[in-house]
């Protein structure tokens, strides 16, 4: 058993060396698109955080009308308080809101001196209302326009959160749609390359094929080596592929850390180090199998 | 029961006809000499012995079961028991001596204990031991064939193919080749020599079988090459 472990790695790394440029050209396209996979495996958490820490963010806020007593809003939070999907509401006064509004504002001396000139706070109090889930947000809009307190408002502030949300998911959907179509062009290619290489070591090992035939080498005995031969060639990108993105990951994280506060894009990676590399690996090594298989189908006559 | 059996075997190569409508039968321990002018279809006889041929029409038997049939499987187990000899050797040339007759115990998943016993004892048979560590380039075409030999021996076959064993060979090396296969004959494995060698055939005295035109025209257990 050992021994004939040993007869096929041993003709496999042969086929492998003997076409070294054709090998090297088959593992630069296996390891493009496995560095592809891996990004898209990173990608999409980083998408999936960015998103949700938007619907995080996302809230509605009610405004009333400058004469409404505050009783009056208070019952109106007492009301919205009560529904399902509601799961906290923030009353901010006249008072606080321009208190936050000095605040926001601090160096901006057009708008203090506006404030000093107008001398009554323009400010409206209001209600800032938080779902328990971000899909119910336009329901509690639904709500609140049909009810009986909506004479009493200015406006509710939803819909430029969900745009923006919906903008977002919409350029996270196109780059991961994008970046699947790009893979599945670099894994066809990869296919092809690897085809084309186990091809050649078919071709190149002829007459000992032939003569393996004729002494009565089993199909699996001659297939084997070809097989394993396109399944390192997988193995191998994998690991150059790893090399390549442990470098690249330490040097983008922290850009886009800056960028996006919070997405340690450096933390899921290596948090997530074993499942990335199994991953890639299992995806190359089924690149090179398949490669082989058809190679081998379409080219050992046996 | 015989070993190898033709029945009504028929070939045809597009609208060439190549055998027709053979039938013959060869015993265990027989020594068979096939003849008949080049591309009367001697090769294509032993190839189907091997299913690297099909006939067109009828039926090849190796121990009453029917080649054609065999699956892949069962096809690799037939050709070890059948050793195949070739004109042009078919040697790997980046293999010595040694390792060209143990190939085919490998193929066969023999352990290395048992290539490493074996194959100094067959070498030995065919008068090559001395020529172990020796590559194809480095031995005569005598030497070539005997390697060839002793790769087709190893596994102890049933029945030896040797198709124009000689082809390549001057007259000294045809009949050590020959006396080769005559050894190997009385040590109790069946030999199809096919040759159109006419003084071998004369001399050997054994059953011939003789083909022309496609057609089987003679069948003679102390045969002569009457072609």
């Amino acid at each position: 058993m050992i021994s004939a472990a040993k007869r096929i790695f041993q003709t496999a790394w042969q086929g492998l060396k003997r076409n070294s440029w054709i090998t090297i050209a088959c593992i630069t396209m296996m390891t493009v698109s496995l560095i592809i996979f891996s990004s898209i495996l990173m990608f999409n958490h980083a998408a999936n955080f960015l998103v949700s820490a938007l619907k995080d963010k996302m809230d509605i806020s009610i405004y009333f009308k400058t004469d409404i007593p505050e009783e009056d809003i208070l019952r109106v939070r007492d009301e919205l308080i009560g529904h399902e999907e509601i799961s906290k509401i923030d009353y901010i006064s006249r008072e606080g809101a321009l208190e936050l509004f000095q605040e926001r504002n601090t160096n901006n001396s057009v708008i203090q001196k506006a404030l000093e000139e107008l001398g009554d706070n323009p400010l409206s109090a209001s209600l800032n209302i938080k779902a328990r889930n971000s899909d119910d947000y336009q329901k509690i809009v639904d709500f609140i326009n049909k009810s009986n307190f909506t004479s009493k408002l200015i406006t509710i502030d939803l819909t430029e959160n969900q745009m923006i949300l919906a903008r977002i998911g919409q350029l996270a959907r196109g780059v991961k749609l994008g970046s699947f179509v790009l893979m599945a062009i670099l894994t066809f290619l990869s296919v092809i390359i690897s085809f084309n290489s186990v091809r050649m070591a078919i071709y190149s090992l002829r007459g000992e094929i032939e003569i393996m035939k004729l002494v009565g080498a089993s199909n699996r005995f001659i297939r084997e080596p070809f097989l394993l031969e396109g399944m390192l060639q997988g193995l191998i990108a994998s690991c150059v592929s790893t090399l390549i993105l442990i470098p690249l990951v330490i040097w983008l994280g922290p850009r886009i850390e800056g960028f996006a506060t919070g997405l340690s894009i450096n933390l899921y990676f290596w948090s997530h180090f074993g499942v990335i590399f199994l991953a890639q690996t299992v995806f190359g090594i089924i690149l090179g199998t398949v490669a082989s298989l058809w190679a081998v189908n379409k080219h050992l006559k046996i | 029961m015989s070993l190898l059996y033709f029945q009504n075997v028929t070939k045809n190569y597009g609208n060439s006809l190549i055998l027709d409508n053979i039938t013959f039968e060869i015993e265990e321990g027989e020594f068979v000499s096939i003849v008949g002018k080049s591309g009367v279809g001697k090769t294509t006889l032993l190839k189907m012995l091997i299913k690297e041929e099909t006939p067109t029409k009828g039926r090849v038997f190796f121990h009453n079961q029917d080649i054609a049939k065999m699956s892949p499987g069962e096809i690799s187990l037939l050709r070890r028991k059948i050793g195949m000899v070739f004109q042009d050797f078919k040697l790997l040339p980046d293999k010595n001596t040694f390792e060209n007759v143990a190939f085919a115990m490998e193929v066969a998943g023999y352990s290395e204990r048992e290539v490493k016993r074996d194959v100094p004892e067959v070498l030995k048979l065919v008068n090559l031991e001395s020529k172990a560590n020796n590559f194809p380039c480095q031995l005569s075409a005598g030497e070539k064939q005997r390697a060839v030999i002793a790769r087709a021996l190893i596994q102890r076959p049933e029945v030896i193919l040797a198709d124009e064993p000689s082809g390549n060979l001057d007259p000294i090396n045809t009949w050590e080749i020959v006396r080769l296969l005559d050894k190997i004959n009385q040590l109790g494995t069946a030999v199809l020599l096919s040759t159109h060698d006419k003084e071998i055939v004369n001399i050997l005295e054994k059953r011939v079988i003789s083909l022309e035109g496609g057609k089987l025209i003679r069948d003679e257990k102390e045969g002569k090459y009457l072609i």
